[in-house]
């Protein structure tokens, strides 16, 4: 049968960031697709070289939109290792909180994306109404909506007051009300289910052997998350569920994400209410003494993993950023075989791309 | 001479340009109460032709340009035509029995030079927009083209003008018959491409279908179309469904239309705004082992209440 080769990117309506998939269809069935990535590399990994570990903080959170904090997190968490510093717990929850709300606040947009491309604009506009909450919490505690610089080496740079805590709370309320609605829609939407289940299946084996992290992974079966795996504070002293589910596929994703977030409100709940006291960040000195250190922590689409070498300077000698899109890319290949046309836009849109996060 | 002022002005042509703006904006206002936001005013679906109008008009190497040129107005002309025989609370343009047929043709003909438009040009997209949109058209016509004959065959007349009349000495169509409105305004759904069904142009899979490639006052034209479709397959619906009516003779009978219409034109935006799009297959699948069987009971039960 004749093949048709549709390009979709680097420009694409599907698509929020530019990468380029050509899908070989036989009739409406995808023989074959392959990608290109590269559009948004920055090179960030060799600037961070040439510039101071605080300016590399600042650097570092502009590598994604969506999980900035997370970013400038780990990186922090790395050079915290290199010089031995033990941030004050404090500082640990406040962090936390930060990657709590961008963990709501990415899985509403993703939630809006996947519903925008599957033709449900009405549910598009919810998800992005609900997560207008979760921006204004962290507006209000940083400054910024989307990147917030809340981190400085040894902890955090400014304190929640407790009138913050309680407004902030009542807010996490309405959320949890919100939240609750859309994941029924997501559980009980026929035409929503009808689009997505069975779609882009991933077995357990594939998820392993791909090495898929964050939700995709935890969709297919396979229980991985840093957050309790890892045992760094604060989580060490939460308890909380990790969802996951069986399927595999982008219905299956769907959920995960969903009540992901569902328990990332009460994560953040329970991060105000426990918060110690004490002071929120240690000085850290400007150069740091030889040594290389690795630090991970779970971004909204998986683990995301830094590694830091110094060279007894105040630059590093080398950043290694490995994002959770990376892995999760590998996995399209497997999940688009045999799809239908109509289908490669939900599949694409369940994987999460964050191609800012893979490029770098 | 009354003929053309009737053709040209009302219930003619001017009378559906407004018209079709004003669906247009119906339409979207109501679609955006759902989504919990404002939506655009009134003047926005005027502004838009306005602004296409105004656009370069850009042919892309390889397109057939006359064909390409042909099309819009072709298809423009046909829904026109249409018009003429489709009453508009009781005023109608001409009528003779069979007009329904000549309706249902002339309304089908923007469904051909669709994918006419995605076959002469040169992008993949137009292609695969234009395939889809003759799969869709072979799932939802023969239950509209059944459900809509369903008054037909139970007024004993096909002429759309005396079936709206006759249900002033019964009851209203979709009373009796109201499987095959509902099937009707799935039908419907599928002509326009709307929301559930707006598989051809879906923009997150053939970024704008058939119409990717064109532009400016061609795609002015386009839509503009699209518009006066859906204003004639409203009134289609409405005349054959819900016509006029013995407990509502007293009332003007325009006003009394146009509301009919616009409640209609609200049940179709709600349809768009609450359902997910449905895949190609999972329509066909739709068409033929729901719809099209439906439409046949309903034939069978139109033929039995009619005697």
């Amino acid at each position: 049968m004749a093949r048709t080769t549709v390009p979709i990117g680097p420009q694409h309506p599907l698509l929020k960031e530019p990468v380029a998939f050509q899908i070989e269809l036989e009739g409406e069935r995808v023989a074959e697709s392959s990608m290109r990535m590269g559009y948004v590399h920055r090179g960030i990994e060799r600037l961070c070289q040439e510039r101071t570990y605080v300016q590399n903080l600042h650097l570092v959170e502009r590598v994604c939109g969506i999980c900035s904090h997370i970013h400038a997190t780990t990186f922090c968490q790395t050079v915290e290792s290199l010089l031995g510093l033990e941030v004050p717990l404090r500082a640990a929850y406040i962090r936390a909180l930060l990657c709590e709300l961008e963990r709501i606040h990415s899985h509403l947009l993703w939630m809006g994306v996947l519903a925008r491309n599957i033709g449900l604009d009405t549910i598009f506009m919810y998800a992005w109404r609900d997560r207008e909450v979760s921006l204004d919490i962290m507006e209000e505690l940083s400054g910024g909506r989307v990147s917030h610089a809340v981190n400085v080496i040894g902890g955090v740079r400014q304190d929640i007051d407790s009138e913050q805590v309680q407004s902030i709370l009542e807010r996490l309320d309405a959320l949890d009300q919100q939240l609750a609605r859309l994941l029924d829609v997501v559980e009980h939407e026929r035409s929503l289910r009808g689009r997505t289940k069975g779609i882009g299946r991933l077995s357990l084996a594939q998820a392993r052997a791909y090495c898929a992290v964050g939700p995709v992974a935890r969709a297919s079966g396979l229980d991985i998350d840093l957050r309790r795996d890892a045992l760094r504070p604060p989580y060490d002293r939460l308890s909380f569920e990790v969802p996951t589910h069986t399927d595999g596929d982008v219905w299956a994703r769907t959920l995960v994400r969903m009540q992901e977030a569902v328990v990332s409100v009460q994560l953040c709940r329970d991060l105000l209410t426990g918060m110690p006291g004490g002071p929120v960040s240690v000085r850290a000195p400007r150069r740091v003494p030889p040594a290389e250190a690795i630090g991970r922590s779970e971004a909204p689409r998986g683990e995301v993993f830094y590694y830091v070498r110094s060279d007894g300077s105040d630059t590093p000698a080398r950043v290694k950023i490995r994002t959770p899109t990376l892995p999760n890319l590998v996995t399209l290949p497997v999940q688009l075989g045999g799809v239908t046309m109509a289908d490669v836009s939900v599949v694409l849109s369940g994987v999460d791309l964050c191609i800012a996060c893979a490029d770098r | 001479m009354i003929v053309l002022l009737k053709m040209l002005v009302f219930p003619g042509f001017a009378f559906l340009f407004a018209a079709a703006l004003a669906f247009d904006w119906i339409d979207r206002r109501m679609i955006a109460l759902w989504h919990g936001r404002v939506g655009p005013p009134w003047y926005q679906p005027l502004a838009d032709f306005v602004k296409l109008l105004a656009k370069e008009d850009i042919v892309t190497e390889g397109t057939h340009s006359v064909a390409a040129a042909l099309l819009p107005i072709v298809s423009l002309a046909s829904v026109l035509t249409a018009s003429c025989y489709i009453p508009v609370g009781g005023t109608v343009g001409t009528s003779f029995e069979g007009d329904l047929i000549v309706v249902l043709f002339l309304l089908s003909l923007p469904a051909l030079a669709y994918f006419l438009a995605g076959w002469v040009s040169t992008g993949v997209y137009s292609i695969l927009g234009g395939h889809r949109s003759l799969l869709q058209y072979f799932s939802y016509e023969v239950p509209f083209l059944m459900a809509v004959a369903c008054p037909a065959i139970l007024s004993g007349s096909w002429s759309i003008a005396t079936i709206a009349q006759a249900q002033a000495r019964t009851a209203w169509h979709a009373a009796m018959l109201p499987v095959g409105f509902a099937l009707a305004l799935i039908g419907l759904i599928g002509k326009l491409k709307r929301d559930p069904l707006d598989i051809p142009k879906a923009k997150s899979e053939v970024v704008a279908g058939p119409l990717t490639d064109f532009s400016g006052r061609k795609l002015a034209l386009w839509h503009l179309t699209m518009n006066v479709q859906t204003v004639l397959g409203i009134f289609l619906l409405v005349n054959l469904y819900f016509g006029e009516s013995r407990f509502l003779d007293r009332m003007p009978a325009l006003p009394v239309f146009g509301l009919k219409s616009v409640v209609t034109l609200l049940a179709m935006s709600t349809a768009s705004a609450l359902y997910a799009r449905l895949r190609i297959d999972q329509l066909m699948d739709l068409g033929w082992r729901v719809l099209s069987p439906l439409a046949l009971i309903q034939i069978l039960g139109a033929l039995w209440i009619g005697g």
